[in-house]
């Protein structure tokens, strides 16, 4: 089910996507995946780490609180330019504020609500583009 | 495959008796994983735990869900008798995401296990 596939773009950027199966134990190949796009980039130990915590917290939100496409799919893909390494994380949900998704679940509130603002710590930038039936989320880190 | 585990290093029945639980969790929790630590922190609530050291110097990798799992474990264990939760913690990595994430202000932190006991000791 899972589909990747890495292209040259001209001379300095390059990319790939991988087509994954929305369910808990692609976590870990997500995690994979981010890990060998940042080493390839060039980023350190504490950046690569930033990078992967970032991807997987974005996957985990879409597998958690998106929705696949009609393929089951959740996509991930990678991009390099210049100095600037980006993950887009896509699905087919409808974004909903966390603290409107805080407000109607059942979890306790203390349990909840971190991911995203961990990216935007962790990450140079986080862009989220949301439409109904699609949440993007844009995680860049830039070259030290 | 992620690589989650728990290993108990005191029984429930010693938990409940002296009060204090220790247990191990290694390898990456993530969103797959984070339910058997919240469930495990549960059944030592339930088994009588007061307070409780969770060992996580073989993670590697904790993430915003687990987070919430130690924080929610925090009030649980107040609320069950002023009970406390001690960390154990070695990788820089996991500390960072501690820090930033606000659990490091909500829980006490040791570098080694030794030390998270015998800081129990001195307190009980």
């Amino acid at each position: 089910m899972r589909s990747q596939a890495a292209t040259h773009n001209g001379t300095d950027s390059l990319s790939s996507e991988l087509g994954l199966p929305a369910e808990l134990s692609q976590l870990a190949v997500a995690r994979r995946f981010a890990t060998q796009a940042a080493a390839a980039f060039g980023l350190d130990g504490d950046g690569c780490y930033e990078f992967v915590y970032a991807v997987n917290e974005a996957v985990t939100n879409a597998i958690r609180h998106g929705l696949p496409d009609e393929r089951g799919l959740i996509h991930v893909s990678v991009s390099e330019e210049a100095d600037r390494l980006t993950c887009v994380v896509r699905d087919c949900g409808t974004f909903i504020p966390p603290a409107e998704r805080l407000a109607t679940s059942s979890e306790p509130d203390v349990e909840q609500g971190r991911g995203l603002k961990l990216m935007q710590i962790l990450m140079d930038e986080v862009q989220l583009r949301t439409a109904p039936g699609s949440t993007v989320v844009y995680l860049s880190k830039v070259r030290p | 495959m992620s690589s989650f585990y728990i290993s108990d290093e005191t029984t429930f029945e010693e938990a409940a008796t002296g009060g204090v639980g220790v247990f191990l969790a290694g390898g990456e929790i993530d969103y797959a994983a984070s339910p058997q630590l919240k469930e495990h922190i549960t059944r030592h609530i339930k088994a009588g735990t007061q307070h409780l050291v969770i060992d996580l110097s073989p993670a590697t990798f904790i993430d915003s869900t687990a987070i919430g799992v130690l924080m929610g474990a925090v009030g649980s264990l107040r609320e069950a008798g002023g009970g406390t939760l001690s960390v154990v913690c070695v990788h820089d990595n996991v500390l960072k995401i501690f820090e930033i994430s606000g659990l490091q202000a909500a829980i006490t932190l040791y570098r080694s296990r030794e030390e998270a006991l015998s800081a129990l000791t001195m307190v009980g």
